[in-house]
């Protein structure tokens, strides 16, 4: 039977969180657990240090899902099956970025393995002048 | 690092790689520190396994930042648009990694293109599949 649930609860703002100044620190971790090695990543001392541009992944906010997620879904087991990201302006060290969570989307595959749900997660993400670092479309997975 | 890639020195069906990478659990565990998610699944075996899977994973954001890696070694800095990716299955660490891509499709207008994407496992299996637009000069 299909999921039914109030369409009006996609695209409402779910969550908002503005997080701690990006350390020089995070920066040059976060590229050297992926192999980095491009100065500009992972040299402290660069002037022109940036983040990793997957580094905006981080941002996630306090609520990864809504209270108004329909209720067969709160008890199922849920699997990250990818994300779309559209990226923005670099994060610099000393940027205030914040992340506003939607629910974006929810809808039905049917597969080899039976019936799936999708839920999209939007995360809308900004630095502290409100130029956008990235938007992150998260899909999660629900098997019936 | 490259060079800013030039638009007209690319053509579709051009390769990005094959790069071999061996994913070290270690490395792992570090980029979970680093990305804050240090979860049992993501730390060690037997967190891992407590939650049901084969052993340690390595987190899927982790495979979009290795495939941003290796677009950015071919056209260079700050290239990459947009990249969308599907988590086809897990990936385990302690084995090398096939990170590959190819060219699909020139945007000539933008002076972009469409790029196809995917880590493969040593068995040859594609874990993550995806697609990128990157931006040349």
């Amino acid at each position: 039977m299909p999921l039914e649930f109030d369409r009006a609860i996609l695209g409402q703002e779910f969550d908002r969180v503005e997080g701690d100044p990006v350390t020089v620190d995070e920066l040059v971790a976060f590229a050297r657990a992926l192999g980095e090695t491009e100065p500009c990543y992972v040299d402290p001392a660069h002037p022109e240090l940036v983040a990793h541009p997957t580094f905006v992944v981080r941002y996630r906010g306090r609520k990864f899902l809504p209270d108004t997620l329909p209720d067969p879904l709160k008890t199922r087991m849920s699997f990250d099956a990818g994300k779309d990201i559209e990226f923005g302006v670099p994060i610099r060290a000393g940027d205030r970025i914040s992340v506003t969570s939607s629910l974006h989307d929810i809808y039905e595959k049917t597969g080899r393995s039976g019936s799936m749900t999708f839920v999209v997660v939007r995360f809308t993400i900004r630095n502290q002048d409100g130029a956008l670092v990235g938007t992150i479309d998260n899909r999660m997975l629900y098997k019936r | 690092m490259a060079p800013r890639l030039g638009f007209d020195d690319v053509f579709e069906g051009d390769e990005l790689g094959p790069e071999d990478w061996f994913l070290a659990k270690e490395q792992v565990r570090d980029y979970a520190r680093a990305n804050d998610i240090c979860f049992p699944r993501f730390m060690d075996d037997e967190g891992a396994r407590a939650e049901g899977l084969p052993g340690m994973i390595a987190p899927g954001n982790m495979s979009m930042g290795l495939l941003t890696r290796l677009i950015e070694a071919w056209a260079g800095r700050g290239t990459v648009r947009r990249m969308g990716t599907t988590f086809r299955s897990v990936v385990l660490p302690d084995r090398t990694l096939r990170l590959c891509g190819a060219v699909t499709q020139k945007d000539e207008a933008a002076r972009a293109v469409e790029l196809d994407l995917w880590i493969e496992s040593d068995e040859g299996d594609r874990l993550v599949v995806g697609t990128a637009t990157v931006q040349l000069a």
